[in-house]
C-alpha cells in the first residue's frame, strides 16, 4: 500500500472510531430525524388520502427517505464540527506537522461521514420496519437509497468542512445548519411536489434536492430503478465533488496562512 | 431603590441587548418567517382535506408561527440569565440588596417585552400576504394575548432550567422541551385529521387549546367556548412555571 494509501486509511480509521467513542455527537443526527419521523408520520397520515397523493401506504412509507437524508444533513454537521475542534484544539496544526498526504485530512473525515451516514440509513430503515415500513424496492432498492444518502453525507460533511478550515470555529460551523435545513424544506422532502403550486412549486421544482429525495423515495414507493437510482446518484456525487472541491480550497487557504 | 425600579432596570438592560447582540435575538425572528413561508408553500395542498377548518395554509400556520416566536423571545431572555450566569455577571447581582423578586421578575417581564417584536412582524406579514382574518381585530389581540403570555411561560421555563444548569448548555434541553410541546398538539393538523399517539397526547396537551385560542380568530369567529380552555392552559401555565423559575432561583441565593 502507498503511503498515501495509507494516511487516508489512518485518518479515515481514527474518523470512523471517535465517531462512535462520542456518541454525544452523533445522537442529534439519530434522535432528531426519527423524532421528525415520529411527529410527521401520525400528525399528517390523513394527508395521503388527498387526489394525486403518491400510493403510499402510510406517511411513514412517503416520508423515510427525507429521514434518511435528513440524518446525513445532521451528520455533516457532525463532521464539520468534529474538523473546528481539531483545529480549535491544536490537532490539526500538530498534523501537519506530520510528513503525511495533506490531503488525508479531508479524506479521513469524509470516509467518517460516509460510514456514518450509510450505518445511520439502515439503522432508520429497521426503526421504520418495526412500525410497519415496506419497501417496495426490497434489499436493493434499500441499498440504494443508503447509498445514495452516504454519498450525500460525505458531500455535505465536506461542505461543513470547508466552513470549519475556513472559520476555524465549532460555532460557526453549527450556525450553518439553519441555511441546510431551510434548503430542506424548500423542497418535496415533507410534501410531494405534485401538490404545491405557485413559487414554492418552482422553488422546490429547482431544488436538486427534490429530485434527490424523490429518486430514494421512488426506490421505498414505487420499486426498484435503475433510472432513478443514476438520477438520485448523479445529484448525489454532485454534492461530493462540489464538498470536496470547496473544502480543498479551504484546506489550500488554511495552510497557507499558517506558512 | 424599589424592587419595581430595580426589575425595570434589568428588563431595560434585556431589552438593550436586542440591539447590541442581535445574533442572539434573529432567529426568533427569523426562524417564524421561515417556517410561515415554507409550511405554507409545503402543505398547501392539506386545505383539500375534507374537515380541514382553513381556506388558505397562512391562515392555519401564521398563528402557530407568531406562537412559536413569542416562544423563542421567552427563551432567548432565560438563555440571556445562563450566559450571565456563566460570566459572573449574575454573581454581582446577588451580591448587591437587590431583592431577589426582581431578579427573576427583570427577565420575565423582558420576555413579554420582547414578544411585542415577532407579533408586530408576523401579524404586519400576514396582513400584507392576504390571510383573512374573519374575526376581526378580537381575533387579533386573542393572538396577541396568547403570544405575549406563553412568551413569559416560556421565560419562566427557561430562567428555571438556566438557575438549575448554570450554563448555556442547557440550551437544546430547554428548545426541544419546547419544540415537543408545540409540535405534540394540532400545531400542523387539526385535532380531527390527527390519528395514532399524536392526536392522543394533543388531546390532553394544552398547546392544543392555546393554539385553538390564538388560531380562532384566522379561521371564524371569536366565541368564548373556544377563548376560556387556552386562556386557562395560559394561566395556570404561567403559575406552574412561575413557580419553577421561583425555586430556581432559591437554589441560587446565598
Amino acid at each position: 500500500m502507498s503511503s498515501a494509501a495509507q494516511h487516508y486509511a489512518i485518518l479515515s480509521k481514527r474518523s470512523i472510531v471517535n465517531t462512535f467513542r462520542q456518541p454525544i455527537s452523533i445522537i442529534p443526527a439519530l434522535t432528531f430525524p426519527l423524532m421528525f419521523l415520529a411527529i410527521n408520520s401520525a400528525a399528517l397520515n390523513e394527508a395521503i388520502n388527498l387526489p394525486g397523493f403518491p400510493p403510499v401506504d402510510s406517511y411513514l412509507q412517503f416520508m423515510i427517505a427525507t429521514t434518511i437524508i435528513q440524518g446525513a444533513l445532521f451528520g455533516s454537521i457532525a463532521a464539520g464540527g468534529d474538523m473546528a475542534r481539531d483545529i480549535e484544539g491544536g490537532f490539526f496544526d500538530r498534523l501537519y506537522l506530520a510528513p503525511i498526504s495533506r490531503s488525508s485530512v479531508l479524506v479521513g473525515r469524509v470516509a467518517g461521514a460516509w460510514t456514518v451516514s450509510f450505518l445511520q440509513a439502515w439503522l432508520f430503515f429497521g426503526v421504520a420496519h418495526i412500525f410497519g415500513l415496506s419497501v417496495e424496492g426490497g434489499f436493493a432498492g434499500m441499498l440504494a437509497v443508503s447509498g445514495i444518502a452516504s454519498i450525500v453525507g460525505a458531500g455535505l460533511g465536506a461542505i461543513s468542512m470547508s466552513f470549519a478550515l475556513r472559520t476555524g470555529s465549532a460555532e460557526a460551523v453549527q450556525g450553518s445548519f439553519p441555511a441546510l435545513f431551510a434548503f430542506l424544506f424548500l423542497s418535496s422532502a415533507f410534501f410531494p411536489r405534485e401538490l404545491m403550486s405557485g413559487w414554492f412549486g418552482d422553488a422546490a421544482s429547482l431544488n436538486p434536492l427534490s429530485h434527490l429525495i424523490e429518486s430514494a423515495r421512488h426506490q421505498v414507493i414505487y420499486g426498484w430503478s435503475v433510472g432513478e437510482f443514476m438520477q438520485g446518484l448523479a445529484i448525489a456525487v454532485g454534492v461530493l465533488v462540489l464538498g470536496l472541491v470547496l473544502s480543498g480550497i479551504a484546506l489550500r487557504a488554511r495552510l497557507a496562512e499558517r506558512a | 431603590m424599589s424592587s419595581m425600579r430595580i426589575a425595570w432596570g434589568i428588563t431595560a438592560r434585556s431589552l438593550k441587548l436586542i440591539p447590541r447582540l442581535p445574533s442572539t435575538f434573529i432567529p426568533s425572528l427569523v426562524m417564524p418567517v421561515f417556517f410561515i413561508v415554507s409550511f405554507s408553500g409545503a402543505f398547501a395542498g392539506l386545505v383539500a382535506l375534507r374537515g380541514f377548518p382553513a381556506r388558505e395554509m397562512l391562515d392555519w400556520f401564521l398563528p402557530m408561527s407568531t406562537l412559536q416566536g413569542c416562544a423563542f423571545a421567552g427563551i432567548t431572555t432565560g438563555l440571556g440569565v445562563a450566559r450571565d450566569l456563566e460570566n459572573g455577571f449574575y454573581d454581582r447581582l446577588l451580591a448587591s440588596p437587590a431583592p431577589r423578586g426582581a431578579l427573576l421578575a427583570g427577565p420575565l417581564l423582558a420576555s413579554m417585552f420582547r414578544a411585542l417584536i415577532p407579533l408586530t412582524l408576523l401579524i404586519t406579514i400576514g396582513l400584507v400576504f392576504g390571510v383573512n382574518v374573519p374575526g376581526g381585530i378580537v381575533g387579533i389581540a386573542m393572538l396577541v394575548v396568547a403570544g405575549i403570555l406563553l412568551a413569559l411561560i416560556a421565560g419562566e421555563w427557561a430562567v428555571g432550567v438556566a438557575l438549575r444548569a448554570k450554563t448555556m448548555q442547557a440550551a437544546p434541553l430547554i428548545q426541544m422541551l419546547l419544540f415537543l410541546v408545540i409540535f405534540l398538539s394540532t400545531a400542523m393538523m387539526p385535532l380531527n385529521l390527527l390519528t395514532g399517539w399524536v392526536k392522543a397526547v394533543a388531546e390532553v396537551n394544552p398547546m392544543t387549546d392555546i393554539l385553538a385560542l390564538s388560531r380562532q380568530g384566522f379561521l371564524g369567529d371569536v366565541t368564548w367556548a373556544t377563548t376560556w380552555p387556552g386562556l386557562l392552559a395560559l394561566i395556570l401555565g404561567a403559575a406552574a412555571l412561575g413557580l419553577f423559575a421561583h425555586r430556581g432561583i432559591q437554589k441560587v441565593v446565598p
